[in-house]
């Protein structure tokens, strides 16, 4: 049995979830950029199994900016208050397997040590509805991390473009269903054969990076970042935050905002000493995070190759180039002494 | 012209007269130290940024006496750092590279296929090319004509999309402060936060702090992740300096920069 | 805006003005008996020359519905130039707040000596009216509303 849904039918759906108060998000072509945004008509979303947003959809659960609580300054006294968080549902659709994939990452960090309960929250009343990748581009390595266009890890459910403005879905996890109301079903894995092909193992730059702190890999690779937040900020793992408090005389909110690791003041200490005071120490730590201390602790890559960083990166930068570097140095190495195994 | 700009880094280097060529790659800037990696040097028409940005980066200052590739426009951000005493222009080896733009939208209107300040010019250009693409959608003259009200709904509608990642001011050559205003907490100057507040307190603080500065590259709108056209801002007051002071900044090396200076001319038809 | 409202609303200026000639020649209003609206809420500063754009921006944020500078007439600077770097400044900034769609009919300039408390009255009065007739500058308050580090009203 089929269970096709034609794009009009799609917008039907997306249409009458706005109509009952959910948030609904899915890209939309902004000029000449295709940007993940919340939607205030059906119309707008753009169903495009072929082009990647140049943003990514943690907005929607851990946004750039939010309040976590309140003070009034009162004469003497300080009068703490609550954020209520919204209990507004919501529905991501059309969102890509690379994006989806990040969430469960997310998930790890966000409940590790303590509870984020403002992610937790939003986290419980997202669905997320994916759109298996028809075509992928240079910048695209999904497949060597162990992601890949139809990965349905994070979805909820999964929209397979059959070319001819229908769509099969496949629902994955119970808030899938519920919202498609149809049964799991096979679908179309053809697009696992427009899949990149694998640029670098990760296993062996994690290896090259655990024995490799100091290189001048690192130097020769990274100047010419500009160490703006670009690639972070768009990064579907990236998830670093900074924690301020903004106000006036009679009050204000400590609000957290979120902060890149390329940013000359990120590591900037209080006395005044910087220990990532140079670009190349900085670049470096992105992608430690990233390849070994993220995969040592929580067992799986800080990253789900979408591209976004060299995309993004003014200078054509982004990780894989450095990845690739690194995986070349490592095999060049290993020739030359085998990894026990 | 490639070949030739990679004979030029070879020689330079060769000679020891500059340590690093500051060029562009296959995909992106490129810091030539050896005379072998010469090759890496390619000339395009991806060849967008800016590199002047890198002359204050400190790291790339280590690398020694540097010899930087140049087109007219980006030239132009040499002058102003020169002015502006962040660079020592004797210390630098600029090679100049006519250009016959690049299909970018600046490149309708440029002035300047030719540096003019080069210590060595690549190519020739002996007319201005024709135009390869149409002035872009969101122009400051369409902006100009809508109402003031209109105006602010189309800023803050942008500025929605603004999530402080300050690609902007990291691509600007001009920004150059090892302490960006933006960065100052103690007492906070400007919202961090991505917020309509915030960002509109950041893009004014940066459109202002470049005014008679800016020098049109451009590279601030390509490098915004978000698409938000905020060369606009830098346009209109490039274009209310020239008008009243007749300054366009980083075309003449002997011109008083226009903030810095005053005169007692000055109009002041605005001041009650 | 009705009738009512428009009596009842009283604008908030906020006077950004230097020490030596425009605080004096509100100080001389006031020895003088010069009556002016209390709409205006004075920040002295030592020179306009020191009048960083961002203070316009910041009153805005915080609520004011119109915003002078002043300061000493050309030549007559306490620093000698202060002054002619701010019109300067001024000139430009404006075209920028018009660039944004920023209402410019709220941001006033003037040159008060310390001998004119008569004008600086006037200047008060016409701006006190001038701004009750524009209504609060609610555009800018509304993109303020919620966020931490705005006026309190707009805080809320």
């Amino acid at each position: 049995m089929s269970t096709a849904i034609s794009v009009a039918a799609l917008g039907e759906l997306i249409a009458g979830w706005i109509g009952q108060g959910k948030l609904v998000a899915a890209p939309v072509q902004v000029g000449d950029r295709l940007l993940y945004q919340a939607l205030s008509s059906a119309a707008a979303a753009v169903f495009d199994a072929r082009r990647r947003p140049a943003n990514s959809i943690k907005e929607f659960l851990f946004p750039r900016h939010e309040q976590i609580f309140r003070y009034r300054l009162e004469g003497k006294e300080i009068a703490l208050s609550d954020v209520v968080p919204e209990e507004r549902e919501q529905i991501v659709i059309a969102a890509k397997p690379c994006d989806a994939a990040a969430l469960p990452i997310l998930d790890r960090v966000f409940n590790w040590d303590c509870e984020d309960s403002f992610y937790t929250a939003r986290r419980a009343r997202t669905t997320v509805v994916t759109l298996a990748c028809a075509a992928h581009d240079d910048a695209c390595f999904c497949t060597s991390v162990g992601s890949g266009p139809a990965d349905e890890s994070g979805s909820d459910a999964m929209l397979f473009d059959r070319g001819d403005g229908q769509f099969e879905v496949k629902a994955i996890t119970e808030k899938g269903r519920a919202l498609f109301g149809v049964s799991s079903a096979e679908a179309d894995d053809g697009t696992l054969k427009r899949a990149p092909q694998t640029k670098f193992d990760p296993a062996r730059v994690a290896r090259y990076l655990e024995a490799n702190f100091e290189s001048p890999l690192w130097k020769d690779l990274t100047l010419a970042c500009l160490g703006c937040g670009a690639c972070a900020y768009t990064c579907p793992t990236c998830h670093c935050f900074d924690i301020v408090d903004e106000g006036n005389a009679a009050g204000g909110a400590r609000v957290k905002n979120w902060d890149s690791c390329q940013f000359p003041f990120f590591t900037l200490h209080a006395s005044g000493h910087n220990p990532r005071s140079a670009q190349p120490q900085r670049q470096r730590q992105r992608l430690f995070h990233k390849f070994s201390i993220y995969p040592a602790k929580f067992g799986s890559t800080l990253c789900t190759g979408c591209g976004n960083c060299e995309r993004n990166c003014p200078v054509g930068l982004g990780v894989l180039k450095v990845l690739q570097a690194i995986d070349g140095e490592a095999r060049r190495l290993d020739e030359k002494e085998p990894v026990q195994a | 012209m490639t070949e030739r700009l990679r004979q030029t880094a070879r020689r330079l280097l060769e000679e020891g007269n500059v340590q690093v060529v500051i060029g562009y790659g296959a995909s992106g800037p490129v810091f030539i130290t050896r005379p072998e990696d010469a090759d890496k040097l390619e000339w395009n028409d991806r060849c967008f940024a800016n590199l002047t940005v890198y002359l204050t980066r400190k790291e790339v200052k280590a690398l020694g006496k540097a010899a930087l590739v140049v087109k007219g426009c980006d030239e132009r951000a040499l002058v102003v750092l020169e002015k502006e005493s962040q660079i020592d222009r004797a210390a630098l080896y600029v090679i100049g590279m006519a250009c016959d733009g690049l299909g970018a939208a600046k490149c309708v209107e440029c002035q300047t296929h030719v540096p003019r300040f080069a210590d060595e010019v690549i190519g020739t250009q002996a007319e201005p090319p024709a135009p390869r693409c149409a002035p872009e959608p969101n122009g400051l003259d369409r902006l100009m004509a809508k109402s003031p009200a209109e105006r602010w709904a189309f800023w803050t509608a942008e500025f929605a999309r603004c999530v402080k990642c300050y690609a902007c001011r990291q691509v600007c050559p001009l920004c150059y402060c090892e302490r960006c205003i933006a960065d100052k907490n103690r007492p906070v100057a400007i919202d961090t936060s991505a917020t309509p507040k915030g960002n509109f307190a950041w893009h004014i603080t940066r459109a202002f702090h470049l005014a008679a500065r800016c020098i049109g590259c451009g590279e601030c709108t390509r490098a915004c992740p978000a698409g938000i056209p905020l060369g606009l801002l830098n346009q209109a007051l490039a274009q209310a300096t020239e008008e009243n002071f007749g300054y366009r900044p980083g075309m003449d090396r002997e011109a008083e920069p226009v903030f810095g200076a005053w005169s007692p001319a000055d109009k002041e038809d605005f001041i009650g | 805006m009705s009738e009512a409202i428009a009596m009842s609303f009283e604008p908030k200026i906020i006077a950004y003005v230097c020490n030596w000639c425009t605080y004096l020649g509100a100080d001389l209003a006031g020895t003088n008996r010069l009556e002016y609206p209390p709409n205006v809420r004075i920040l002295r500063l030592p020179c306009t020359g020191r009048i960083d754009f961002n203070l316009i921006v910041k009153a805005f944020e915080m609520g004011a519905d119109a915003v002078l500078v002043s300061g000493c007439h050309p030549g007559d600077c306490h620093y000698t130039a202060g002054n002619y770097h701010a019109r300067r400044r001024w000139m430009l900034f404006r075209s920028l707040l018009e660039t944004l769609g920023i209402e410019t009919e709220r941001v006033h300039f003037t040159w008060i000596s310390a001998a004119e408390g008569k004008k600086f009255q006037q200047v008060i009065g016409e701006l006190t009216e001038k701004t009750r007739a524009m209504g609060p500058y609610a555009a800018y308050q509304e993109m303020c509303v919620g966020q931490a580090s705005a006026c309190p009203e707009a805080a809320k």
